[in-house]
């Protein structure tokens, strides 16, 4: 329960920084606008990481969710920059294939696209890796 | 002989001095000493939360999907300072421009942002501090911006580029860097482009020894009836490395020629054997 609370107020944090990234060409844009992301929405999905790239200007991730009939929907998920995650406490092997994890995401508008903008994700040992975090902290 | 002509042959091939091709001193030992004396901006430094303004954030819907649950969000709102005031003929054109705005910004295809822009970014800059120049490199599209402070005088037709023509002079312990020639890509603030005739003008200063206050005044008679000033603080990071950031190695945004913004989710294909890296 204080995992969960922890991720909320992190959540929140990370809708602060997103509301400095979606200014259209604002002083705080980084690479993007967020035009194919809905960022009034958050979800969650669990699954199993299929591959995570840790690459400029955005890092990938991409997440086999079972959809409930044996099968499983992939998601895609586009977080910060190497950089940015780099110095909050990731590294390129912080999400591995095969990794069970549970993700919390801003989702695509087009109903069509499975996956989103990155909030978090969170492993099941609790250990937690979010996208945006104030300069120096983790 | 053969000296005196080749001399000859050179001094005739000789440009003329332009901003391109600037005789500089040779730094002397006194001329390194003497960079001890200024404030000590060297290092890396951030904008904390990566752009001005104050954040109020307000509960925002949420809505149920099937095989996904709804975390709890919130909506924010983010209050930007006040917007430049611009002449009518220019307030007209943006206007204009608004009915033809596209989906994204050329970032997506990896342009940098522009002056004033470039300087806002939430990503770290490094300040250099060399004989007759300040350098201030930004991790963000690898930028450079070269301050020189040897009393040359800005150029009267510079080339407009993204980051434009700098100089600077220190007033006591302030970097006054003066900046001019900017492509028309560049904002003086969001949505609202400049005129050829843009000026930069920016103040830097240590508050205390690991917090720069930098004031950047845009002057551009032909967009704003007044000088346009904004201020960001900076934090210093003592134990920060710049890192690479090539924005083209797995560019999957885009903004297509009529504006539209898409995106490319694409799986890569799995790792080739004996790979240990993430980074593919």
């Amino acid at each position: 329960m204080k995992q969960m609370k922890t991720s909320l107020k992190q959540a929140g944090l990370f809708a602060v920084l997103v509301a400095a990234l979606m200014l259209p060409a604002g002083p705080a844009i980084a690479h993007h606008g967020f035009a194919d992301y809905d960022m009034t929405r958050q979800l969650t999905v669990s699954g199993k990481v299929r591959a995570f790239q840790w690459t400029n200007p955005h890092t990938w991730l991409w997440l086999d969710v079972p959809n409930g009939k044996g099968g499983t929907t992939l998601y895609a998920f586009e977080g910060m920059s190497p950089n940015y995650l780099g110095r909050r406490g990731w590294t390129r092997e912080s999400l591995k294939p095969g990794d069970q994890i549970t993700v919390n995401f801003f989702p695509f508008k087009d109903p069509k696209k499975k996956g989103g903008t990155l909030a978090f994700a969170k492993k099941p040992n609790g250990e937690e890796f979010n996208n945006f975090v104030p300069a120096g902290a983790k | 002989m053969i000296v005196a002509l080749a001399s000859a042959l050179f001094a005739s091939v000789a440009p003329a001095q332009t901003w391109l091709n600037f005789k500089r001193p040779t730094p002397t030992a006194a001329d390194w000493a003497a960079l001890g004396k200024l404030p000590d901006f060297t290092g890396v430094w951030e904008e904390p939360l990566g752009g001005g303004g104050s954040l109020v954030v307000k509960p925002g819907a949420a809505k149920q999907v099937r095989n996904e649950t709804t975390a709890k969000s919130k909506f924010p709102t983010f209050h930007m300072p006040p917007p430049p005031s611009l002449t009518p003929d220019w307030a007209a054109k943006v206007d204009a421009l608004k009915a033809h705005a596209a989906e994204d910004n050329p970032q997506a295809n990896c342009l940098p942002n522009g002056m004033p822009a470039i300087m806002g970014m939430p990503y770290p800059y490094e300040f250099l501090l060399t004989p007759g120049q300040v350098t201030i490199i930004g991790e963000a599209y690898r930028m450079i911006r070269h301050i020189y402070t040897d009393g040359r005088t800005l150029p009267k037709d510079p080339t407009p580029t993204f980051w434009g023509t700098s100089v600077g002079h220190w007033e006591g312990d302030t970097l006054v860097a003066e900046s001019v020639g900017f492509i028309p890509g560049t904002h003086i603030a969001p949505g609202i482009p400049h005129s050829a005739k843009m000026k930069i003008i920016e103040r830097f200063r240590l508050i205390d020894a690991n917090t720069m206050s930098i004031e950047t005044t845009v002057i551009d008679p032909v967009a704003l009836t007044r000088p346009y000033t904004t201020s960001r603080i900076l934090k210093r990071y003592p134990n920060w490395t710049i890192d690479e950031y090539i924005c083209e190695q797995n560019n999957r945004n885009s903004v297509t020629s009529s504006g539209k913004a898409e995106v490319d989710t694409m799986p890569p294909p799995p790792p080739p054997l004996g790979s240990d890296s993430n980074s593919q």
